[in-house]
């Protein structure tokens, strides 16, 4: 039932429709054939009284002229028909003899070719219908003619007869307009719309934004459909570039670390391997040979200690404190800058919340040292009295425009803030960054309550 | 009178390492060092020494391409390519590039005079380590058809199946057939494999490739 809504609607207002349309016609065809026989047997009616007292009068006397008092006299003439209409005798040259009053519109309608006999519907030159029925008598000398005026006889009825034409075919019209209307601007429009969602590719492809034949509701659908898919093309861009963002980086990484070991390590280990062989040889030189091995392995493993802090420094496990007063004095040493860190001793944070902070710190140092040539730099995390985490840095650098577009930034390539902001967001807390040019830059990280968190 | 030998080599530590080693060798003469490609080939120029030992990874232009300018150059100079990896198709590259010679840098300052030696006398030598790591040592191969040879030779020097088959008037399959048999008779598992152990094994000269 509910799968055929649709065809149901239809049929429930055609059917029924139709079959008023049917009734209503037929009962008009009859309604006007019914006033045609009224008005024709009346007209008969008339013009045949009339003609037989006529030939009554004409039996009585013997003239050619009909005593015209007598004729007069009859109550027809004088006082008019009982129901609207007229009666007259005319002669052959069509003069008027006798006549009821009101005759004067019979000269009006009056045309040739009216059959005699019979009664017969013409119209006159506005339009109005009338029954008019033309009887010879005295051999054809004279003739009786009776006429109604539907207007007079049936008045009401004959108007509300034409009403109700027009109102049942206006009806048709409008019922047939509103169902191609349907059609066209709502069924079509929904089938295209079905068959076009039906075989997108989400994430891939658009609808058309719109469909100039469809109709407001069907529109909006559309339009909104449309919104939802380009929201699934953005999702999946955006998902793509982060894949190849994350991809591209590690394989940056990965090649990093191999250049790194090869141009290093693996040419310092080469070189100990070959001063422990010239010592071997070269009895003369052989401590100095031995010596420079050992220096060698020493600057081996500075150099592999600080490949492991980057990649992922043991110490770390020590705690917030620990860990981020032996970051900021490595990053100290290695930037040669001022760098001071005070951190809440009562602070309990997961590891994945120290690590956050961590590679904030060191993504932030680094961008205040390149960029903003920063030579000191003051970090603190406290503990709020929400219970919230503020870990906030500030350095005295060059500083830069806060409201450069963060996306634009990714898309051109500078990972830094974009990777800050995303180790925030994963930790569960938010990144703000305060900048002015010539005032330095300050970078706030909030971790929530871990209470409101878990509730 | 003493083999002139340049060396180039961007870290110091090994390149002193190994001038130390040349210079306990009475007959060798290190005549010049070099931190980058740029100045080996000039040094290259300058010297016209006998053997010059390349770095294959230097800053600015590596090692394979200073040995081929000197292969371009037809200076009578024998490139020995000098390496931390054992990549099979280092090998291949520096050959194609024209070295002579290829030696890793751990290797012994017996191996290094060895090579030098082997190339000034217009040999090829082939780091014992990377060489042993290819083959058996012990291993008599089945020697090659003259048309193996060919095979062998054309698809060494970077051609593929369909070139050596429009250059020797054969089907791409038959190509195919003789390097099929020329892998079993080597018992080597690929091209690379196949022409260090022709290399190795004598089947091949080193000028037969490089022509």
């Amino acid at each position: 039932m509910r799968r055929h809504l649709l065809t149901i609607i239809s049929l429930a207002i055609l059917l029924p429709a139709f079959a008023v349309l049917f009734v209503s016609g037929v009962s008009l065809m009859q309604h006007e054939r019914a006033m045609k026989a009224v008005a024709r047997s009346y007209v008969q009616e008339m013009a045949d009284n009339v003609a037989s007292r006529l030939v009554d009068v004409e039996s009585r006397r013997w003239g050619r002229d009909y005593p015209s008092i007598e004729v007069r006299n009859f109550r027809i003439f004088t006082w008019g028909p009982s129901v609207p209409g007229w009666v007259a005798v005319i002669n052959s040259q069509g003069r008027i003899l006798f006549s009821s009053p009101g005759v004067d519109k019979l000269a009006e309608i009056w045309q040739s070719g009216i059959p005699l006999g019979r009664a017969v519907e013409i119209k006159d030159k506005q339009g109005s219908l009338y029954t008019v029925a033309v009887y010879p008598v005295s051999g054809g000398e004279r003739l009786v003619v009776a006429a109604v005026a539907w207007e007079n006889l049936l008045g009401p009825l004959a108007r509300i007869g034409r009403v109700w034409a027009i109102l049942v075919a206006f009806m048709a019209i409008s019922i047939l307009i509103a169902l191609l209307a349907l059609w066209k601007w709502f069924l079509m429009p929904i089938r295209g719309l079905v068959g076009e969602i039906d075989t997108l590719h989400w994430g891939k492809d658009l609808p058309r934004p719109s469909d100039p034949r469809a109709a407001l509701e069907i529109g909006s659908l559309r339009e909104v459909l449309y919104k939802l898919a380009r929201t699934a093309v953005e999702r999946t861009s955006l998902q793509n570039r982060y894949v190849s963002d994350i991809v591209r980086a590690q394989e940056g990484e990965k090649s990093r670390i191999a250049r790194e070991l090869h141009d290093g390590t693996i040419q310092n280990v080469t070189a100990m391997i070959q001063q422990v062989r010239l010592s071997r040889m070269d009895t003369a030189d052989r401590v100095k040979h031995l010596a420079l091995a050992e220096e060698t392995a020493h600057v081996v493993v500075r150099d592999l200690r600080e490949m492991c802090d980057d990649l992922s420094p043991p110490w770390i496990d020590l705690g917030l404190s620990q860990a981020m007063t032996e970051l900021a004095d490595r990053l100290a040493r290695h930037y040669s800058i001022t760098i001071t860190m005070d951190v809440d001793d009562n602070l309990d944070l997961t590891n994945d919340e120290i690590l956050a902070f961590f590679r904030i710190f060191q993504e932030g140092v680094s961008n205040a040292v390149r960029h903003g040539k920063a030579t000191a730099i003051h970090g603190e995390i406290v503990l709020k009295e929400d219970r919230s985490v503020v870990f906030e840095f500030r350095d005295n650098g060059a500083g830069f425009d806060p409201h450069l577009d963060y996306e634009s930034l990714r898309v051109a390539g500078h990972r830094g803030l974009a990777n800050m902001l995303e180790r925030m967001m994963l930790a569960g807390g938010r990144l703000e960054i305060f900048s002015k040019l010539g005032e330095g830059t300050s970078v706030r990280c909030t971790l929530p309550p871990k209470d409101a968190e878990s509730a | 009178m003493p083999i002139r030998v340049v060396l180039a080599d961007d870290h110091p530590l090994t390149r002193a390492g190994i001038s130390a080693y040349l210079a306990q060798e009475s007959s060798v003469e290190l005549v010049g060092e070099a931190v980058d490609g740029e100045s080996a080939w000039k040094l290259i120029e300058e010297k016209k020494p006998d053997v010059a030992l390349l770095d294959i990874r230097m800053p600015g232009e590596d090692g394979v391409s200073v040995a081929r300018r000197v292969k371009e150059s037809s200076l009578p100079v024998a490139v020995i390519m000098l390496t931390s990896y054992d990549a099979q198709q280092y090998v291949l590259a520096s050959l194609r590039a024209g070295a002579r010679g290829f030696i890793l840098k751990t290797a012994t300052p017996e191996e290094i005079s060895r090579a030098i030696g082997t190339v000034a006398r217009g040999g090829f030598y082939l780091d014992s380590e990377v060489a042993s790591s290819v083959g058996d040592k012990e291993y008599a191969p089945e020697a090659l058809s003259a048309r193996e040879r060919e095979v062998l030779i054309l698809a060494s020097k970077g051609f593929s199946s369909k070139e050596v088959a429009k250059q020797l008037f054969i089907s791409e399959r038959t190509v195919q057939t003789h390097l099929a048999s020329i892998y079993d008779k080597l018992g080597s598992k690929n091209k690379t494999e196949a022409l260090l152990l022709a290399l190795k094994y004598g089947v091949v000269t080193l000028e037969e490739l490089i022509e």
